[in-house]
């Protein structure tokens, strides 16, 4: 498999096909279209267009914050000039940059036909990574946000019947859902849990007959899927243990999505080195890398919290890396959120 | 019709398949279509893998962050794609049907003669460019394919579920992110041209590679099927157990005018309802 100079055509081709001893002829001719279109391929250097930067950011005012229940407000966003703002489906969420630079995602749980807003709503995590504090403290009407999409990782499909399972929060962006199921005449239920009725928002918006039923504290998977219609698909969003549960009990079609982390299951703790020379952090069985590195790093940029956005992506300078999640960009890098060590030590490049 | 929102936020899927009951002619009674699927398992793990180099190669010159994200995404399913169907192939060798042979050729086809051919400046980013071009147009017959096999009769065929399932899971995956590559090439290049010369190229060689990979897996199976026929090509098409001309023509045409866009190829829902009740993605979460 040696081949001498590019574009030169003089290339061995692997041996025949069926053992006959010379080299494949049909191979031959394939390397011979490739030398081809190499060789036209450098011509495309005349004219070459170039790559225009696409800013897809949106530039968006707040203008309404309202108390949607206790330790969630709902935030309407719109242009500054009043235009038109992208499309979205139910299940789509915005990627809103804060005022710290923090970007969260926020599902979209306004109606999809009023093209002139988007409404998300947010829940208050005191202790969590401050993103939620800060809207809740420190963004206001009238405030100019950078927001991002939409995009949709929860994609709502199908005719039903459906069965929706929201777990507190988790109704954002199963409020939108049911109300296209309503519009569609589509057979559905919803079950919608939370801590206490104070702390659940929306439940007003919500039709008022037996399709829906509202509970308060935490039911079991089975109590959860019990008012499933013949042949649902169950879409599900709520905290990691009620997915984990959901997951285990339903065999039909399911759809999720998790607003954060999936628990560590079997991690071991490991020690990692912030940047070499750097502080090290130990990282417990049951907490993600990016824990630990927030706590000496606040400002260590993620999103997702799990695996697919690649806002994480750090460059690894020793150990070996048992990686998780999406592909990297670059070699010898891991996804913090997911990844952790191999052995008992690390070093990250930062 | 068309809609911008008619698309998703890309993860790979972390699946597993448990190969040890599945038959090497996983449609009962049919050799000829169990192998001309075969064929995924033999080209596909190289060729899958050059799409991530090449991808990766191309990283670094995008300027819209949503593309980029999307180009993650799709590194991140192909790369699944081509580790789950090395499972499968690896289990074709382990029932005495050893793809080695013909991996070989595939392998010479991706790494050398599609490498990066020691190229510098100028040129080497037009081969960038090109191959860009080349895997836009295949990923355009994965999209199509991906779509047939969502819609195929092919369990009612009595298919081995894991072999369906692996590519029923692979077939949503190529619709959920068949705009990608495409998407890519217009960015980085978008000339008509070029875009036209992979189609002309590609259109072809796969099919002939497809044909020329099921008549040799046929001829060293162990358990002796007779020689493949048109005429059986022209049947298990007829019953809608493999893609036929009434596909794969317009297809190739679908590509070539400037209009083209791979969102108006397959169907995201179909390709979601999958997802959310395949057994592999679904334990995968
Ligand atoms: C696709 C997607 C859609 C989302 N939609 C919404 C939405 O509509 N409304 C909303 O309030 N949040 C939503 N989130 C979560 C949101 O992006 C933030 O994670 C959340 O506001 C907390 O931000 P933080 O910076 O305060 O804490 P983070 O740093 O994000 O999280 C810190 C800790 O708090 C935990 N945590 C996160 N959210 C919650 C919660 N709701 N209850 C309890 N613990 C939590 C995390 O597991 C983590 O351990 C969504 C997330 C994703 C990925
Ligand atoms: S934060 Fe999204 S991949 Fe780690
Ligand atoms: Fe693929
Ligand atoms: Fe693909």
């Amino acid at each position: 498999m040696v081949f001498s100079g590019a574009g030169s055509g003089d290339w061995s081709a692997p041996p025949d096909l069926y053992g006959r001893p010379r080299a494949d002829r049909a191979m031959l001719g394939v390397a011979r279209v490739v030398s081809g279109v190499l060789r036209l391929s450098r011509r495309g250097v005349r004219r070459q267009p170039v790559v225009r930067p696409v800013d897809r950011d949106l530039r968006l005012v707040v203008r309404a914050v309202t108390a949607e229940a206790d330790g969630v407000v709902s935030l309407r966003l719109a242009d500054p000039a009043g235009a038109a703002l992208p499309p979205w489906r139910p299940g789509g969420h915005l990627d809103v940059v804060l005022p710290s630079g923090r970007c969260r995602q926020y599902s979209l749980c306004g109606d999809p036909a009023d093209r002139l807003g988007y409404r998300i709503a947010v829940r208050l995590v005191p202790n969590g990574g401050g993103g939620s504090v800060e809207i809740h403290s420190s963004v206001g009407v009238g405030d100019v946000l950078t927001v991002r999409g939409p995009r949709t990782a929860f994609p709502f499909v199908g005719r039903g019947p459906y069965l929706f399972v929201a777990g507190g929060i988790g109704i954002t962006p199963i409020l939108p859902m049911v109300h296209a199921a309503e519009r569609a005449g589509a057979d559905w239920r919803l079950v919608y849990t939370g801590r206490t009725r104070a702390s659940m928002p929306f439940l007003d918006e919500l039709p008022g007959d037996e399709r829906v039923s509202i509970v308060e504290g935490m039911p079991t998977a089975a109590e959860l899927l019990a008012t499933a219609p013949e042949g649902a698909s169950v879409y599900l969003c709520g905290p990691p243990p009620m997915v984990a549960a959901v997951r285990g009990e339903w065999g039909g079609a399911l759809h999720f999505e998790r607003f954060s982390a999936a628990p560590v299951v079997n991690g071991k703790p490991f020690e990692m080195q912030v940047g070499v020379g750097g502080p090290v952090v130990p990282v417990a069985a049951d907490e993600t890398a990016l824990t630990a590195l927030l706590r000496v790093r606040p400002d260590a940029a993620y999103s997702c919290r799990q695996g697919f956005c690649g806002t994480c992506e750090v460059k690894v300078a020793a150990g070996a890396v048992d990686g998780r999640g999406r592909a990297l960009s670059e070699e010898d890098s891991m996804l913090v959120c997911v990844s952790r060590a191999v052995g008992d030590r690390l070093v990250l490049d930062v | 019709m068309p809609d911008p929102t008619d698309k998703v936020v890309l993860h790979a899927r972390d699946v597993r398949f448990d190969w040890s009951t599945v038959p090497a002619h996983w449609l009962p009674g049919e050799p000829v279509a169990s192998h001309a699927m075969n064929t995924l398992h033999l080209v596909l793990p190289e060729g899958e893998r050059w799409f991530v180099r090449v991808f990766k190669q191309a990283l670094p010159h995008i300027r819209d962050e949503e593309l980029r994200a999307d180009v993650l995404g799709f590194i991140g399913q192909e790369a699944m794609h081509a580790e789950a169907h090395q499972g499968a192939a690896d289990h074709l060798a382990a029932q005495g049907l050893d793809p080695a042979p013909f991996v070989a050729q595939i392998e010479w086809l991706f790494r050398s003669l599609l490498g990066d051919r020691d190229l510098t400046g100028p040129a080497e980013h037009q081969w960038l460019l090109e191959r860009l071009s080349v895997i836009a147009a295949i990923e355009h017959f994965t999209a199509v394919l991906g779509h047939w096999v969502l819609t195929a009769p092919l369990e009612s065929a009595g298919a081995d579920p894991t072999m369906l399932d692996l590519l029923r899971w692979h077939g949503a995956e190529e619709v959920e992110h068949r705009s990608v590559a495409f998407d890519l090439y217009m960015h980085l290049d978008g000339r008509q041209g070029r875009r036209l010369r992979a189609m002309v190229i590609v259109g072809p060689l796969l099919m002939w590679m497809l044909v020329r990979c099921t008549r040799w897996l046929l001829a060293h199976d162990p358990q002796r099927p007779e020689r493949p026929r048109w005429r059986d090509y022209r049947r298990l098409a007829r019953r809608g157990l493999l893609p036929g001309p009434r596909e794969l023509l317009p297809a190739f045409w679908r590509y070539l005018p400037r209009s083209y866009h791979p969102r108006d190829e397959g169907s995201t829902e179909l390709a979601v309802a999958y997802l959310a009740s395949s057994p592999a993605a679904k334990a995968a979460g």
